[in-house]
């Protein structure tokens, strides 16, 4: 990697710093690369990676039904929407990270030339490792094939994978934009202020009737336009103007970007300045030790800002689409899955360098996971109980049936995602620093791993419950939960046995500490 | 000064808590620790003394961090004895770390924690609400002398590197341990801190218990302790007076143990 320019350096103009943006994130993606532990796994998850991406843009379309006026049809009806929708997530995951994730963690990074347009670029390379993103774009891909069929799928798959990069490109400009804003006078408040305005005017909208309207007059209906016919000109415009707008967001993200990295971020400056009001010495050792993990876990940006947007989002968009209760048991599982890759795969990782010290304190080692347990599963309930209280508003009163499987997908979920969370973070620790908003607790691949195997047993969990709150009789729910129940338990109770081990639990800790 | 592996001393005083039965708060035998292929201990043997400071001396990657460590009862010993405070730290890890008090070598500090919650998370584990009932004027006494008053209630993510050493050296020593165990305890602590530092040692020192430093800083080693111990190579290779490793004669016996 070249190092800083010394101040006998010509000065250099900012095409030739974009040049060397452009060759410093080659750079920082090779480092990346070069430091994932096992490699054979990164191997098959690329292979996977367009292996799906091709299955996703193609099979829909030579499926029964594909390119047809029925459900492909409405399908085709829906996509503008449907491009909309992946911007709105987009612009939501990367202002709730703070500008998109790091190619390389601050720390690190402080001691090396990297321009905020390097960081930017490197947020926007890895924007696609999210689950959420990806689910997005293959569901984009699949619902292209499927509304149009075999018939000029390649010109419309091509608009749609551009579609994808600008969308991706925009949320960073939005992003790095809002993390401005943010960083600046009274910022906090003011974002806060936008976003509640935000969602009140969606709010309004729907209580007026006119989403529907809006939604039908967006402009990506001009992409689908532009699909519509094949390669012809109407196909070009459309691929052209895309282009266009995905080279010019790419290239004005840095400018936020800039005047964001020139500003301090407030948010934790706040936490590490502020003052906490000393308290009673709890009662117990595992008061003590939920005490701190609380702590730890609530006084970090990334997990408030995090657990916020979970908590909030898929609550919003079920007020919005009026979810039914029997559908809302998917949501349970969404913001468990999504609250434990705030911090919960890698929790030992809150103790940072404090993990030695910890580890020499006298108390059982069963108490301390207990404590890290228990200070898991209340972040999760709290964030599962504001999403279906918010998705409740409009759901009407619910049956006994619908109201157990619900509070039992809860359960259930917050259960399997603890016990799945405590036992990656014993077998893979990280010593990740979760100061930043833009932190994660894992490297990036490994959270795409992670994200997609708990997305695929939460959701699946939801969906047996959405099929059993339509079942009358409601002990069926409670019946089908003791199983679920039971060999999640089991699993964290593997996870103890495995903590409990001094060997590996020095292993941890030492690894986590640094 | 004993070179290899012939380090035993004589029996010094017992710990205030519990006497040892070899009459040595600290002994460590043929001490081994792997991780993985790494072995980063590959046989130290080692005896402190009770009402004494040891200091632990060598290069990076000598194997003084993992030996204090596993006396602390953070990391198992692969193989080997040791014994702290009369415990096997195998056996019976808690009642050593009851024992003992660590500064690590990293860190040492959870982020988002406040100073005074650090010690009263250490008060309450340690049952000093019970046992020591004035622990709270101690621990504030000890936060003005290391000159962390100011930010007690602050979270230590935004403390100096200085400042968090400051702090872990207070954590180690606030429940009078019957081992003392500070790992580079100097490292970037200001003229001040090393101050509160050495008046710590002499303190723990002077109440009879076995205090033992790592440190990378030789004179500060020869200031602090009666004895230094040398490792090279995750083994030990001297055991001497300080006085021995005092002044250019001590630097160049000590530059020769290091090669």
């Amino acid at each position: 990697m070249p190092t800083a320019a010394s101040w006998t350096s010509a000065p250099s103009g900012g095409l030739r710093e974009a040049r060397r943006a452009v060759a410093d994130v080659g750079h920082l993606v090779r480092f990346r690369a070069a430091t994932v532990r096992r490699r054979d796994s990164a191997g098959w998850f690329l292979l996977g990676f367009v292996v799906l991406t091709t299955a996703a843009a193609v099979v829909p379309a030579y499926t029964p039904g594909a390119g047809g006026d029925g459900r492909a049809f409405e399908l085709l009806l829906l996509l503008p929407t449907a491009f909309a929708g992946f911007l709105g997530l987009a612009v939501v995951s990367a202002v709730a990270s703070g500008g998109g994730r790091e190619l390389l963690d601050r720390d690190p990074a402080t001691v090396l030339p990297v321009s905020p347009t390097t960081d930017h670029l490197g947020a926007l390379v890895l924007a696609p490792l999210n689950i959420a993103w990806l689910l997005q774009a293959w569901t984009l891909l699949g619902t292209a094939a499927y509304a149009l069929g075999p018939s000029g799928l390649a010109a419309a798959q091509v608009v749609v994978l551009l579609w994808l990069a600008t969308a991706t490109a925009i949320a960073q400009v939005v992003a790095w934009t809002f993390e401005g804003v943010r960083r600046g006078h009274h910022g906090i408040a003011g974002v806060r202020l936008l976003t509640l305005g935000l969602l009140g005017l969606a709010l309004g909208l729907q209580m007026a009737d006119l989403l529907v309207s809006l939604l039908d007059r967006l402009p990506t209906r001009r992409l689908v336009l532009g699909m519509l016919g094949g390669f012809g000109w109407t196909w070009a415009a459309t691929v052209a103007a895309l282009l266009v707008v995905l080279l010019c967001a790419v290239a004005l993200g840095a400018v936020p970007a800039h005047i964001a990295a020139r500003r301090t971020p407030r948010d934790e400056l706040r936490v590490e300045s502020g003052r906490y009001a000393a308290r009673r010495l709890p009662g117990s050792d595992l008061a003590a030790l939920v005490r701190t993990d609380r702590g730890s876990v609530w006084r970090a940006v990334p997990m408030r800002r995090g657990i916020a947007v979970l908590a909030i989002g898929p609550g919003a968009v079920a007020l919005l689409g009026g979810l039914p209760w029997e559908t809302m048991t998917v949501l349970p599982g969404l913001v468990a899955s999504g609250g434990a890759l705030l911090f919960g795969v890698n929790a030992w990782c809150l103790d940072a360098r404090g993990g030695l010290w910890r580890e020499s304190l006298p108390v059982a080692p069963g108490t301390v996971f207990a404590a890290r347990a228990w200070v898991l599963t209340e972040f999760l309930l709290v964030a599962s109980a504001v999403t279906v209280l918010l998705a409740a508003v409009r759901a009407g009163v619910p049956s006994v049936a619908e109201l157990t499987a619900l509070t039992c997908t809860v359960v259930v979920v917050t259960v399997q995602v603890v016990a799945a969370g405590m036992r990656w973070s014993a077998q893979r620790p990280y010593a990740v620093d979760l100061r930043s908003a833009r932190a994660t607790p894992a490297p990036p691949l490994t959270m795409v791993g992670y994200s997609t195997r708990l997305a695929v047993s939460t959701t699946l969990t939801g969906l047996v419950f959405s099929g059993l709150a339509r079942v009358p009789a409601w002990e069926v729910s409670v019946l089908v939960a003791v199983p679920f129940l039971c060999w999640s338990l089991a699993r964290l109770v593997r996870a103890h046995v495995r903590w409990a081990d001094p060997v590996d639990r020095a292993r941890v800790v030492m690894t986590v500490a640094g | 000064m004993t070179q290899g592996g012939d380090g035993a001393h004589g029996a010094g005083d017992n710990g205030p808590v519990t006497p040892p039965p070899s009459g040595h708060p600290v002994e460590v035998r043929d001490l081994h620790v792997r991780f993985g292929e790494v072995e980063a201990v590959t046989g130290v043997d080692l005896v402190a003394e009770a009402g004494h400071a040891t200091a632990l001396l060598g290069r990076n990657g000598a194997g003084k961090s993992t030996t204090m460590r596993v006396l602390a009862g953070v990391v198992p010993p692969t193989s080997g004895s040791v014994s702290v405070a009369g415990h096997d730290v195998r056996r019976d890890p808690l009642a050593v770390k009851r024992a003992v008090g660590y500064c690590p070598d990293v860190g040492g500090l959870v982020p988002r924690a406040t100073p005074w919650e650090h010690l009263q998370l250490s008060a309450r584990l340690r049952r000093l609400d019970r046992t020591e009932p004035a622990w709270e004027q101690r621990a504030r006494d000890l936060l003005e002398r290391f000159e962390l008053g100011d930010v007690a209630h602050r979270v230590t993510a935004g403390f100096s590197h200085g400042m968090g050493r400051r702090l872990s050296v207070v954590l180690a020593v606030l429940h009078q341990p019957v081992v003392l165990l500070l790992d580079e305890p100097f490292d970037g602590v200001d003229p001040i801190g090393v101050e509160a530092t050495m008046a710590a040692i002499d303190d723990a020192r002077a109440r009879g218990a076995c205090v033992l430093v790592s440190t990378h800083l030789r004179e500060l080693a020869v200031e602090a302790c009666s004895t230094v111990t040398v490792l090279r190579g995750g083994a030990r290779v001297a055991t001497a007076s300080a006085s021995d490793m005092a002044g250019e004669e001590g630097a160049r016996a000590y530059r020769g143990l290091l090669d």
